[in-house]
């Protein structure tokens, strides 16, 4: 009985690891490839955004956020004015990150924790960034589902990306009565000027 | 099965399946509960909107114009200079910090940061060089705002103050607070070099935007209503700052559920 009871002990405990150590894998992989796209001088500026943007909409749960930022205003929304929103926010996502990634592109990083959180199901990694004076840490929230990874929230300096953003929607949302529409003319607007200048 | 067997196993079932479905990537549901998970942006008191946004487009002209260019240039010193100025100041600091880890009752943290700023200021020559975090004495902030927080005082209403930027009520009345007892600012003044304190508040102000450049440009240049963006992160950082526990733990989670549909 004992010893059974040592056998599985060892089987979760393994297992545990083992899922850390996948999901930091796959994290790692991920971020070099944007990172990478930063130091490859042969792509042009619009080229190096379109890769980052790639890589950022095939690895977070964008629709998931972007529904999660728009708060009330979602419900009222026809599903056309949904989809242009999604596909408005996906670029305004990509763009920030890449716009924060951008300025870590000549700095070495290291995953240095990863914790699961068993409650929420998410796992929380954290990057720390370094320079000749320092160091930051970038906690990434990861998110399993159906064997596929998804970034939930990035948080830098205690700052979560999400939720910042959420505040920032809704102010912007109560100024045209929670109407998504005209709320997707803003930021499309902001992404132009947003891409315009990172793909310049 | 070893280790590296069991994980080559799985980091080859993670490919196929990540192939198989990375176009299904973006399709993801969330439950009408997940709009409900965080108030965090109700939660702010911000009666004074009209005259905070007219202060904060003063402030990030001025930012613009001045702290930027002057933190860039800072940024090019070379970095032990850097690193010597971040660390001088943080030692300044220092006593204050202690009085408020006692007010806040962490004895342990209060002894700790004595001894950083006894061998600092000895061993690290005026604090110039941190010599305490190599022995293992960790830096860590409290300030008044942070020691009202914990006696029960409420944030009060957002303000945003000419040149220092974002704040609330409780942590105004602390800043203040601060400027009243600081003993090395007390000092210049007893000695009639008064002039140390505005300078010394200007270097702190950009050492510390010179840490953060990469940061507010990112959330500048892509924000659709920046003052809301920066109201949030206020509020988030003193939160965590407040609480002292790991940010992972505190910064509000975002049940975002995947579905694939």
């Amino acid at each position: 009985m004992k010893f059974k009871l040592i056998i599985i002990f060892f089987i979760i405990f393994i297992s545990k690891n083992l899922y850390s150590d996948e999901t930091s894998d796959w994290l790692k992989k991920e971020i070099d490839i944007i990172l990478e796209a930063y130091k490859n001088e042969n792509l042009s500026n619009e080229n190096r955004f379109l890769l980052v943007e790639k890589t950022i909409n095939d690895n977070f749960a964008g629709t998931g956020i972007a529904k999660f930022v728009a708060g009330e205003a979602w419900k009222k929304s026809d599903k056309n004015t949904k989809k242009i929103y999604i596909d408005n926010f996906k670029r305004h996502l990509a763009l920030n990150i890449a716009s924060m990634m951008q300025g870590y592109s000549d700095q070495t990083y290291e995953l240095t924790k990863s914790k699961y959180d068993k409650k929420n199901q998410v796992t929380l990694i954290d990057m720390e960034i370094f320079s000749d004076t320092g160091s930051v840490i970038v906690t990434w929230r990861v998110k399993e589902s159906k064997d596929r990874f998804f970034v939930i929230d990035l948080i830098v300096a205690d700052i979560s990306l999400v939720v910042t953003k959420r505040s920032e929607f809704n102010s912007m949302l109560k100024k045209v009565d929670n109407n998504l529409s005209k709320f997707n003319e803003i930021l499309f607007e902001q992404n132009q000027i947003s891409y315009n200048k990172i793909a310049n | 099965m070893s280790k590296k067997i069991v994980f080559i196993f799985f980091l080859f079932f993670g490919l196929i399946s990540y192939n198989a479905i990375a176009s299904e990537a973006d399709q993801v549901n969330t439950d009408s509960e997940d709009f409900d998970t965080t108030t965090i942006e109700d939660e702010i008191y911000d009666p004074l909107e009209p005259i905070n946004r007219a202060i904060f487009s003063f402030n990030n002209v001025a930012d613009r114009i001045v702290l930027e260019p002057i933190a860039k240039g800072y940024k090019k010193l070379p970095s032990p200079l850097q690193s010597g100025i971040n660390n001088f100041l943080s030692n300044l600091r220092t006593p204050l910090v202690v009085v408020n880890q006692l007010l806040q009752g962490q004895g342990e943290n209060a002894v700790q940061s004595s001894g950083r700023f006894v061998i600092n200021s000895t061993v690290g020559v005026f604090g110039l060089f941190d010599v305490a975090e190599k022995v293992g004495l960790e830096e860590k902030e409290e300030d008044y705002g942070q020691t009202l927080a914990t006696w029960g005082v409420g944030d009060g209403f957002y303000i945003v103050l000419p040149l220092f930027g974002p704040s609330n009520l409780r942590d105004t009345s602390g800043m203040v607070l601060t400027m009243l007892t600081d003993p090395v600012n007390a000092y210049a003044v007893s000695e009639g070099e008064a002039w140390l304190v505005p300078t010394r508040t200007a270097v702190n102000a950009v050492d510390t935007r010179s840490k953060i450049i990469d940061e507010v440009n990112a959330l500048r240049d892509n924000s659709v209503d920046y003052y809301a963006a920066v109201r949030s992160s206020y509020y988030q950082n003193r939160n965590a700052a407040i609480n002292n526990v790991d940010d992972t733990e505190l910064t509000p989670l975002p049940l975002i559920s995947i579905e694939f549909e």
